[in-house]
């Protein structure tokens, strides 16, 4: 019996191997079926999550890339090359974003990765990005501090998007507000936003005990006793809510919001983290009338931007995503849908796909997005464009309430919490201690 | 085992792992991914060992496995961020100084020496695998109250853990390493090596559980899982005895952990949440309870599939993998190795057509 | 009053002219100065009845009907029309000839565009406008916004709107700023203890905080200050007392959303000895159900504004969740009773395939729209306000909690279920059909958590992991009470609820969890069976 499993080995061994090599190569394969055409491609990778927590926000990034993808190739693709997508669900799990960033860099040697949302996921990939000389398209705005070579961040920065939102509820327009609730998901976002916000607002002379800062876990559904604590907070008038509160958790924190009495006339709350995907299907009546900021709305009324929606639209519906022609737009569906046209210019500008020299080429380049034309860096990885702020409508759709004067530039490193950084890959070497 | 030790297994075992793939990588028809990939998936097959011994010899099931898993990586993990700030010539971690912090929180201090993050990456969870269990076993928790119990307990450190407050990353977690006792961690020569590494480390640890499960200490484990009442009747400690597997079982979960870190080269909280530590369970049961050989090939094999399922079928993996469970459950209540067993008597049944050989 | 009035009437009647020439100016400029330099004007002149007319142009929602200034309700009143309001000379809710209220699309209305610059013009006087407004969130904004001007000018204006307003919160913080008015002004020490009298029977949120910076001042003599100072921390005291009322009905809704959770789980743990993973996704298939119903409600019937989706909802959700349930017995744990541990992995199992399913189905972050009969709170006291939703959850909660009773111990299959629980042979040798009464059992279990996936529909979002969230709280819940206990799931479902409020006025929320997990394991020390174990020989196995 033994021996005549000793025969079986060298086949076995045989079929081990066969395995191995297949799931080296068989997602390659799957990805290239539909292009039958015998042209040459360029492969690029796409890493967002298509299940666990992050799905529900990061589907719609996957959708916007492979509609700029189909747009580009239909135009004839990138250098006379078709672009070949590679999809890969890193399910929310940030050891799987790191195996799989290694994955499309060394296994299915993609020219650049679109990808991620969260900020742990791009610290999760960062590392294989930099060993591997990868490209990271990254179109979520995140805290900043950070000043990678090998990640191209077409997000926003902290002084991007919170620091004019702070600016202007301080401002008599505004409303003036006095006094300030920093309430956040504890995750480093918020958390250092709610730093660099708190130094603004010190800075500006509001008194210490005029700013709180509290933090719930993840998917917190309870915000009966926070609340309460805003109530009392915000009794005597001139107080607002800097909310960083992200995915599941707005839904209940606005709803009690609104049966605890409160409203956006008494005590708006500004979002960073509530965009028009989020409030898609949802039951807009608790939302209507307080603020976000962002650097993209849907209502944008550019042509651009309108073609844009509608193609967005039209794609989703065509393509049978759940949702279909109701789909919406929003800050990070326009700067991932943008961030494979900003890649593939630079590409053309570059004449080629190496990664040092379509980075090379993106310094300062410009690309009509649908926000309008916007800007990279001419030193470092970022985007300068507008900021907007936009109060929420019956419908889920925003208000364009105030628009920064042109863009704003990028400040990877906030002067108020690191005034001796900056960061630049021109002149120096990344992140240098200013003089 | 009632069946006889066939050594075909570990024949076929070590000539893939040992010898196939790294001669694959080398003859360059594997890429260097794929090695480290496997490596990792040697280290929750090591603790996937761990849980097999509490749950499937013991009969206690432990759900907080994914959290010493996490400890033995946190603990590598800072010694690994330490060398790197000290060789950058920093104080601090970058997210320290981020957050504000002027001084190293005391209980990093000791992480700046390997030898000692070595120690302590042992002793911290094999002394809170203790503390808990003392409280736990002492009191006669059992069966789904230790399982939520200890549940709970995770949820607790994964909540702690994600705070800022703790200076040990939050959310984030610890990540961004270069170098391991010098040498480069992202060089390939390097993870072949901690390949090899983690390799011989579960077979070591197989070969520790073998004998355990084996001895006299392993057969009254099992009777303690069969009766808990009977065996301590019989004037048998159960306590001590469930105490000492259970923090056995800790021992393992953190060297797994301690190997798995430099090869992913992040460690978050994500790691021990209530889906993490759930599936570590599940790789033992769909491997084959109270069967160490199911476990490894359980934790391998779940491992592999989740990996390229989710290259392969990123829209429906979950369907797959769910449904894998369901009928390994419900048609193959030994796991995988007891699928393999049925096979390997149908085969035989069928080559010799002689039912003696089959027992 | 009266005199100054009357001296007033010849100054407003020009006013008024004056008014009526800009407001045309406005509507028809000549060029784009002539409108700038209008609403310029009618700004500084601050005639009331103009303020209507401004508010409109400061919301951007002036639109022209018939050549005639209109304005329109902040939300639509269902297909996508609204309700016409005139704005100058008069401000009242225009209507057909039948006498309903004029329902027009926006589209049928001229839009008048005014410029950004010429809109912010208004920003000065936005407070004193928005007194009038139809809005009694922003009518409140506004007298907040007054608090520190009431001086001479504005204090008639801030009469007129107070005699007309309607809202008890808009009267209240009004009369708030009225009265600090009055204080401030009070020149014997008699008057001013009435004020203050008057402001702490009146009792506005802002309140003690005014009363402090009024004894903080000094600003009539000592005893005054101590007066004012006295009322402070009476009111601060009395608003602390509600704080703990509040904070026990947060409790109370908790721990009764934990025992709606629970129930459903203990009763399946109990019969059945095996972990239910897919509990919480049953509670997700609730959710779905009850969206799904006001998604047909609202679309395939066509009844836009309806609370009759909800009631139609709740014995849906029982009932789809409970199908589910009887189904995945039927499948999969009916093979698994002998094995407890392994249905943790089939239940596992079929949650993920639940999930994703779900994912596909639906796709995305949804919500149901809470009915309108449950919108709000029941406002107690001024500082009290109890969410109608809460309540209805608490309600809901009791009524499943007796239902269960009943069943449980007043029914025949009740009976038989409590034999199942205690010893299946036994009741299958004594004629009792286990397998029918598992499935039953089974049935309940999950409508139990579908129904409550339903009610959590009032308070929080419908997502594919939801279930997730609270899976293991309702584990807490059902390990701490003793498995299979009708009586330690309420004890220790409220208990937990109550321990978590509790905990979290001390710490952050994240740290009362914490303290909540670790307090648990402290209590199965001491009670290691749970709360209520079962006594007896059952009890060693």
């Amino acid at each position: 019996m033994r021996n005549a499993f000793l025969k079986q080995l060298p086949i076995l061994l045989l079929g081990a191997t066969a395995l191995f090599s297949s799931c080296n190569n068989s997602a390659g394969k799957a990805g290239s079926s539909d292009s039958a055409t015998s042209k040459e491609t360029v492969k690029i990778g796409v890493l967002h999550s298509l299940s666990g927590t992050m799905a529900i926000s990061e589907v719609s990034l996957r959708d916007a890339v492979q509609m700029a993808v189909d747009e580009i190739n239909a135009k004839g693709g990138v250098l006379g090359k078709q672009i070949e997508p590679v999809i890969v669900d890193p399910a929310s799990d940030w050891d799987l974003f790191a195996e799989k960033a290694k994955e499309l860099l060394i296994d299915k040697k993609v020219s650049a990765v679109f990808g991620c949302w969260t900020s742990v996921s791009r610290k999760s990939v960062l590392p294989v990005f930099e060993q591997n000389n990868g490209l990271l398209f990254y179109p979520v705005q995140y805290e900043g501090e950070e000043c990678s070579n090998s990640v191209i961040y077409t997000g926003a920065t902290p002084n991007q998007q919170l620091i004019p939102a702070a600016e202007y509820l301080m401002s008599e327009k505004g409303g003036g507000y006095k006094k300030f609730y920093l309430l956040g998901t504890d995750y480093v976002f918020p958390r250092t936003a709610n730093k660099i916000l708190k130094a603004y607002l010190l800075s500006k002379g509001i008194p210490k005990e005029n700013i709180i800062e509290e933090y719930t876990p993840f998917h917190h559904q309870d915000y009966q006793t926070i609340i309460s604590k805003v109530k009392r907070f915000a009794a005597d008038g001139k107080a607002c809510i800097l909310s960083t509160i992200n995915g599941d958790s707005n839904v209940p924190f606005y709803k009690e919001f609104a049966n605890q009495g409160l409203s956006a006339a008494t005590c708006p709350i500004m979002a960073f983290s509530v965009a028009e995907d989020e409030l898609r299907s949802m039951d807009t009546e608790f939302l209507v009338g307080h603020l976000a900021a962002w650097n993209y709305f849907q209502s944008n009324d550019l042509p651009e931007n309108k073609k844009f929606v509608a193609d967005f639209k039209a794609f989703c519906a065509k393509k049978g995503l759940p949702g279909g022609d109701k789909r919406v737009t929003d800050d990070p569906i326009c700067w991932a849908y943008t961030g494979v046209y900003l890649w593939a210019k630079a590409a053309e500008k570059a004449g080629s796909f190496d990664v040092s020299k379509v980075r090379n080429a993106l310094y300062g380049l410009d690309y009509p997005s649908p926000d309008g034309l916007v800007k990279m860096d001419p030193r470092n990885h970022h985007l300068a464009k507008p900021v907007v702020i936009g109060e929420i409508k019956p419908d889920g759709q925003f208000d364009i309430i105030w628009k920064s004067e042109g863009l704003v530039d990028p400040q990877p490193w906030s002067p108020l919490t690191s005034p001796d950084k900056d960061c630049d890959w021109v002149n120096h070497n990344g992140t240098y201690a200013k003089k | 085992m009632k069946t006889k030790n066939n050594p075909l297994y570990y024949i076929l075992f070590i000539a893939i792992f040992a010898i196939l793939l790294p001669a694959g990588y080398l003859s360059g028809l594997l890429s260097v991914n794929t090695i480290s990939v496997w490596g990792r998936y040697f280290c929750f097959a090591i603790a996937a060992l761990g849980i097999d011994l509490i749950w499937g010899y013991t009969g206690i099931l432990s759900m907080c496995q994914a959290f010493f898993f996490c400890l033995g990586s946190y603990g590598i993990a800072m010694h690994l961020l330490l060398k790197k700030t000290v060789a950058a010539g920093a104080v601090l971690p970058d997210f320290m100084a981020w957050n504000k912090i002027d001084t190293l929180p005391l209980f990093w201090q000791p992480f700046h020496s390997f030898g000692w993050s070595l120690a302590l990456c042992l002793l911290i969870p094999a002394l809170f695998a203790f503390v808990v269990g003392f409280v736990l076993f002492r009191s006669r928790i059992k069966g789904v109250y230790m399982a939520i119990i200890t549940q709970a307990l995770t949820l607790a450190m994964w909540l702690i853990f994600l705070r800022n407050e703790t200076n040990l990353g939050g959310t984030n977690g610890l990540t961004d390493f270069n170098t391991l006792l010098g040498y480069n961690l992202s060089s390939s020569s390097v993870k072949l090596a901690l390949y090899m590494i983690s390799f011989a480390v579960l077979c070591a640890a197989y070969f520790f559980c073998y004998r355990i499960t084996n001895s006299k200490f392993g057969k009254v484990l099992q009777a303690i899982r069969d009766s808990e009442s009977r065996i301590s009747y019989a004037a048998y400690k159960v306590v001590d005895y469930k105490l000492a597997v259970f923090v056995v079982a800790a021992l393992l979960a953190a060297v797994g952990g301690m190997l798995y870190l430099p090869q992913t080269g992040i460690i978050t909280p994500g790691r021990m949440d209530v889906k993490a530590s759930v599936e570590m369970v599940m790789w033992v049961a769909l491997g084959g309870r109270s069967n160490l050989k199911g476990a490894v090939l359980g934790a391998l094999l779940v491992n592999f599939l989740y990996s390229i399922c989710t290259s392969l079928f990123p829209d429906s993996w979950l369907f797959i993998l769910g449904f894998l469970f369901v009928i390994t459950v419900l048609y193959f209540d030994k796991g995988f190795m007891g699928l393999l067993e049925t096979i390997k008597q149908k085969i035989s049944a069928a080559r010799f057509k002689t039912p003696q050989t089959t027992h | 009053m009266l005199m100054c009035c009357l001296l007033l009437l010849p100054l407003k009647v020009a006013a008024q002219d004056s008014a009526s020439i800009y407001t045309a100016q406005l509507l028809q400029p000549t060029n784009d100065s002539v409108r700038t330099q209008a609403i310029g004007r009618l700004a500084a002149l601050r005639i009331p009845a103009t303020f209507p007319l401004l508010m409109a142009i400061n919301d951007k929602k002036l639109y022209l009907l018939d050549h005639k200034a209109v304005t329109v309700d902040s939300k639509p009143t269902g297909e996508g029309t609204y309700r016409l309001y005139s704005l100058y000379p008069d401000n009242r809710l225009l209507t057909n000839s039948s006498g309903q209220p004029l329902l027009l699309p926006l589209s049928a209305l001229q839009t008048v565009d005014i410029p950004r610059a010429d809109r912010l013009q208004l920003a000065g006087i936005a407070p004193l406008m928005n007194l009038f407004s139809n809005d009694a969130q922003k009518r409140i904004l506004a007298y907040t916004q007054l608090k520190n001007a009431g001086d001479s000018a504005t204090l008639p204006i801030l009469q007129a709107a107070l005699a007309k307003e309607t809202n008890a919160d808009a009267r209240r913080t009004g009369k708030d700023v009225l009265y600090a008015a009055r204080l401030y002004s009070a020149t014997s020490t008699a008057t001013a203890k009435a004020y203050i009298d008057s402001i702490g029977d009146n009792w506005s949120d802002n309140a003690p905080v005014l009363l402090r910076n009024y004894a903080k001042a000094g600003f009539l003599n000592q005893e005054t200050a101590h007066y004012a100072a006295a009322k402070a921390i009476s009111l601060e005291k009395r608003y602390d007392s509600l704080q703990r009322i509040q904070n026990f009905f947060s409790g109370l809704s908790l721990g009764s959303i934990l025992i709606l959770i629970a129930l459903g789980l203990s009763i399946v743990y109990g019969l059945a000895g095996i972990i239910n993973m897919a509990h919480g996704e049953f509670m997700m298939i609730g959710a779905y159900t009850t969206y799904c119903t006001q998604v047909f409600f609202t679309h395939t019937l066509g009844i836009p504004q309806t609370d009759l989706f909800f009631l139609a909802a709740l014995p849906l959700s029982f009932m789809v969740a409970g199908a589910m349930g009887w189904i995945l017995e039927r499948l999969v744990i009916r093979h698994l009773y002998a094995k407890p541990l392994e249905s943790l992995l089939a239940t596992w199992g079929v949650s993920l395939i639940l999930i994703q399913t779900a994912r596909l189905l639906f796709g995305d972050l949804t919500a149901v729209k809470t009915p309108q009969l449950l919108s709000g709170g029941w406002q107690v006291s001024p500082h009290l306000t109890l969410p109608y939703n809460r309540i209805f959850i608490i309600v809901l909660t009791l009524l499943m909690v007796v239902f269960t009773y009943l069943m449980l111990y007043r029914s025949r299959l009740g009976l038989q279920i409590r034999a199942v629980t205690q010893n299946r042979q036994m009741s299958a040798c004594l004629g009792i059909e286990t397998r029918r009464v598992a499935s039953i059992t089974f049935f309940i279990g999950s409508g139990l958590a579908g129904l409550a996936g339903c009610a959590i529909t009032l308070i929080g979002n419908v997502v594919p992991d939801m279930g997730q969230t609270y899976i293991v709280d309702s584990f807490l819940v059902v390990v701490t009470g003793g498995v299979g206990k009708l009586a330690g799931t309420i004890f220790s479902g409220l208990g937990i609820g109550f321990f978590t409020k509790i905990s979290e006025s001390f710490f952050q929320a994240v740290y009362g969890k914490v303290f909540i997990l670790v307090f648990i394991m402290l209590f199965m020390q001491y009670k290691p069976k749970g709360l209520f174990p079962d006594k007896g020989r059952v009890a060693e196995d």
